[in-house]
Order: structure tokens, then C-alpha cells, then sequence
């Protein structure tokens, strides 16, 4: 151990030792002694009287002359406003201009009805084995767009974890604790109500997200009708009765393991298409449950990242965590 | 049926202007929520049902449900009485 | 007999519009808080079960009746849920006014 000199509190290089470790914010000035308290207590009072007599003169000065800056802020919030009228009031006018020069909704010689869509209305039952054509449309034709979006869920989720998250501490405590604030606790009409109303909301979601393909509806829908309903629990029985099923090992396990799937399910398609292969999985008869190769099991796929997304940002945003 | 669907779009237009030009943050919420509703009744005139279903469930359910917990979070709800007694003791 | 059945549905349909417009009313008449909710949730119910019944004697068919008597059901919940909710988030947040005008515990 190096001996330290008795004056060494007083040498620069300590000085800068603490200025660089926060302690000290006077670097080149003497340090402040204990005599000088009171001085400095008498240096606070004039110097907050000569604040208010400051500031009395600035306020007399502006009832003087108020003329030069408040007119141009005035002047200049009315040329803004006249402006940004202007502005939008040519805006409209354009778009609505441009609006009646396009072409009849829906009508044949539209640019919109081109070889694209009659195909897909025409062959899009027996190309995909779905009855919706919506859902046979977004997720076999147009796959790669509904990956994209699910991957923007994904992002987005982690996005809100990343602003929102509390690590583990007092501030997580405290935040446990305003949970519930300004909220009925354990209110019993609520509770026997979501007693009732959550499994039929759960097998409400359930039936859309399994008859994507032969209803309107699919994974989106299915999910956030899911993810409304466990928020709807949440309400009712608090996060702690929630957790029992619903906790963040499996909220992880579950999304990137759907996400995972999905990614496999529709890279064997793109696979077999680029190469031209058959991809060997039949599509069923139109019309039953079971049919309509991958899409069925895509769409489970996506109601499960959709409703773990929907969850996560409810429980982010009330307490900062799953 | 023509005149319900103007009678809608008249309704929207109304919410949409009420929305921006609300003062309290909480009323244009709830003006929001109804834009919303009113918005999928109109998906589903237009025969996409999907569409109707999820824009119930996430622009009138999550989305206004999203923004209050952010109003709370915020202290954009005040308590009056509460925390003064929360005060005193 | 459809001719019986057509006017009843109308009356119906009418007479929940008109419970509309008389919650409507009572939500702007009064000034406290849980008037206007008792007015507005009363209201909404039975103009809710009136809209209902209406359109069941419209398409008399026995899976629509069904359906729509589901949905009556789940609305008579969340209807009544959702303001008793909102009744007690007042109760929450101005304690001292509604003890009040309620004549106190």
C-alpha cells in the first residue's frame, strides 16, 4: 500500500480525482470552508432579494414597453394561423379535386381489376383450399407481406419492453404497489361477471382464429378478441392471479416459438415454390375444418403472437413489466 | 340505406374534428372510441367483416384502453379528495 | 299475419329509438355524475332488449333468434359492468361530492 501524503487533499491531482468522480465541482477554485457558512446563508438572501427586485423592474419594464416583442408575437401567431389555414384549405381542395377525377368504385375497366385479382378470385379456392378468399389471399398468396407484419408486432413489442421494462429494485416494488391505484379491489361484481364473460370472449377469439379459412376472421382478429380478453381478466382478478398462467417464462416461449413455426411453415412453401417442386401437403376439401394445407396452422401461429403482443403492451404500460 | 351510410360518414367526420379540437385529453378518448365503432359498423357495410372485427376489438377496445392507463400513468386523472387525505395522515 | 308481425317489429324499433333519445336527454339534463349514468344505463337496456326483440320478429328464423338472444345477453353485462365501473372510478377520484349528494354512508 503506497502512502499518501498528509496534504494530499489539497493537490491538483486530487482535485481532478474528484472533479472526475463527481464529488467535487470546483476544480480550480479554493475549497469551500466551514467558517463561511453563514456568510454564505447572508449571500443567499441578498441574492434572492436582488432577484425579486430584479424581477419586479423586469415586470415594470414589460408593462413599459410591451409594444416591440409581444406585437410580433402576436402579430407573427396570426400570419401563422392565417398561413397554415391557407395551407391546409388548398390541401383539401387539391385532394378533393383529385378525388373526383379517379374512376368509379368498382367499376370493370378500373386499372385495379387486372389479371392479378381474376385470378385470385377465379382460382383462389382451388389454388389454396380456402373459402375466404381473404384469408387465402394475405396469408398463401401474399405470405411474405403478413410475415413482415407479424415481425413488426414482434419489433414493436420489444420496442415498448425496451422503454418500459423496470429492472428489479425498489422502483419495481413501488410501481407493484400504484398498480391498483384508483381502481376497485377485488370488486365482486366485476369478478363474477368476468367469470362468465372471459371464457366466452377466449372461445369467441378461439372460433375466429380456427375458421380464418372458412369465415371472416383469421389470426389478427382472433388474437386481439384473445388479448381483450385477458386484459379483461386482468382487470378483474389483479396481475397476481394472472401470473398463475400467464407469466413472462411463457409469454417469451410462446411468441418466439409462434413466430418461430409461422417462419418455418412459410419458408417450406417459398422453398418448394422458388424450386417448383409439389409441397406434398394436401389441401383438403374446401369447406371443412381441416383443410387448406398450412394456413390453418399460420393462423394459429399469428392469434398467438397477436394476443401475447396485445397483452404485453397492457401489462407494460400499468405496471413496467410481465 | 344510402342515407344510414351519409348519416355515418357525417358522424365521422364530426368525431374526427371533436377528437382534435377536445381540450380534456380524457373526453377526446372517449370521442375516439366512438370514431371507432362507428368506423367498423361502417367495414362491415362494406362487406369486410374482418376488418369490422378487429378494428372493434383493437381501435375501440386496446387502443382507448392503452390510452387511459397512459392518461393514469401520467396523473392525467386527478384524485381530489384522496390524496389530500392521504395527506393528513 | 306478417303484416302483424311487420308492425309489431316497427313499433319495437321505435319505441327503442325513443328510449334512446330520452336517455340522451337525461344525460344532458342532469348535472351529477351518477344521474346521468343512471340515466344513460337504464336507457341503453331496454332500448337494447327493444332493438333486440324488433329485429327477431323482423327475420323470423330460429337460429337468428338465438343469436341475437346471445347478444342481448353479453350486452346486458358489459353495459351495466362498464358503468358500474365508471361509477365507482367517480366514486375513486371525487369521494367527498358524491358522499353529498348520496346523503353520506
Amino acid at each position: 500500500m503506497s502512502k499518501k501524503r498528509s496534504d494530499y487533499k489539497t493537490t491538483f491531482y486530487s482535485r481532478i480525482e474528484n472533479y472526475v468522480n463527481g464529488k467535487d465541482e470546483f476544480l480550480f477554485h479554493k475549497e469551500v470552508k466551514d467558517d463561511t457558512v453563514h456568510e454564505l446563508e447572508s449571500l443567499e438572501a441578498e441574492l434572492t432579494e436582488a432577484a425579486d427586485l430584479l424581477e419586479k423592474r423586469e415586470e415594470q419594464q414589460r408593462i413599459q414597453d410591451n409594444s416591440e416583442p409581444h406585437d410580433f408575437l402576436k402579430r407573427f401567431h396570426r400570419l401563422y394561423g392565417i398561413i397554415a389555414t391557407l395551407v391546409c384549405a388548398t390541401l383539401m381542395v387539391l385532394l378533393l379535386i383529385t378525388v373526383s377525377w379517379l374512376p368509379r368504385f368498382g367499376e370493370a375497366a378500373n386499372p385495379a381489376n387486372n389479371v392479378v385479382t381474376k385470378r385470385y378470385i377465379e382460382k383462389g379456392e382451388e389454388e389454396t383450399g380456402a373459402v375466404n378468399i381473404v384469408t387465402g389471399l394475405i396469408l398463401n398468396y401474399r405470405g411474405f407481406d403478413t410475415m413482415g407484419e407479424t415481425h413488426v408486432l414482434f419489433v414493436a413489442a420489444s420496442c415498448v419492453m425496451i422503454l418500459l421494462l423496470i429492472a428489479e429494485g425498489e422502483e419495481k416494488k413501488s410501481s407493484y404497489a400504484f398498480d391498483r391505484y384508483l381502481e376497485p379491489k377485488n370488486d365482486i361484481i366485476i369478478q363474477k361477471t368476468a367469470n362468465f364473460l372471459v371464457p366466452a370472449v377466449f372461445i369467441f377469439g378461439i372460433y375466429v382464429i380456427l375458421n380464418g379459412h372458412l369465415s371472416p376472421g383469421g389470426g389478427f382478429s382472433g388474437g386481439s378478441i384473445i388479448g381483450a380478453g385477458l386484459i379483461m381478466y386482468v382487470s378483474a382478478f389483479g396481475f397476481k392471479k394472472t401470473e398463475r398462467f400467464f407469466n413472462e417464462r411463457i409469454y417469451k416461449i410462446a411468441k418466439v416459438s409462434a413466430l418461430c413455426f409461422y417462419i418455418c411453415c412459410l419458408s417450406y412453401y417459398f422453398y418448394m415454390g422458388a424450386h417448383g417442386y409439389d409441397n406434398h401437403i394436401p389441401l383438403g376439401t374446401p369447406g371443412n375444418i381441416i383443410s387448406s394445407g398450412l394456413i390453418l396452422f399460420i393462423n394459429i401461429f399469428v392469434g398467438t403472437e397477436v394476443a401475447c403482443t396485445m397483452y404485453a403492451f397492457y401489462a407494460l404500460f400499468r405496471k413496467g413489466g410481465l | 340505406m344510402t342515407v344510414f351510410i351519409y348519416m355515418l360518414l357525417g358522424f365521422l367526420i364530426v368525431c374526427a374534428v371533436a377528437t382534435c379540437l377536445h381540450k380534456t385529453l380524457l373526453t377526446s378518448i372517449i370521442i375516439f372510441m366512438a370514431y371507432s365503432t362507428v368506423m367498423s359498423i361502417i367495414w362491415a357495410i362494406l362487406e369486410a367483416p374482418d376488418l369490422a372485427i378487429t378494428e372493434a376489438a383493437v381501435g375501440a377496445g386496446v387502443t382507448s384502453i392503452l390510452f387511459f392507463i397512459t392518461l393514469k400513468k401520467i396523473r392525467a386523472v386527478e384524485v381530489t379528495e384522496q390524496e389530500d387525505e392521504q395527506k393528513k395522515k | 299475419m306478417e303484416w302483424i308481425k311487420f308492425i309489431m317489429a316497427v313499433i319495437c324499433m321505435v319505441f327503442a329509438a325513443v328510449m334512446e333519445i330520452i336517455a340522451i336527454y337525461g344525460v344532458y339534463k342532469f348535472k351529477f355524475v351518477m344521474n346521468r349514468m343512471h340515466a344513460a344505463a337504464i336507457g341503453d337496456t331496454l332500448a337494447l332488449f327493444l332493438g333486440a326483440l324488433g329485429l327477431m320478429l323482423l327475420r323470423s328464423s330460429k337460429w337468428f333468434s338465438y343469436k341475437i338472444i346471445i347478444v342481448v345477453i353479453f350486452l346486458w353485462m358489459t353495459s351495466s359492468i362498464s358503468s358500474h365501473v365508471i361509477m365507482r372510478m367517480e366514486y375513486n377520484i371525487d369521494t367527498k361530492k358524491v358522499e353529498e349528494e348520496t346523503g353520506g354512508k
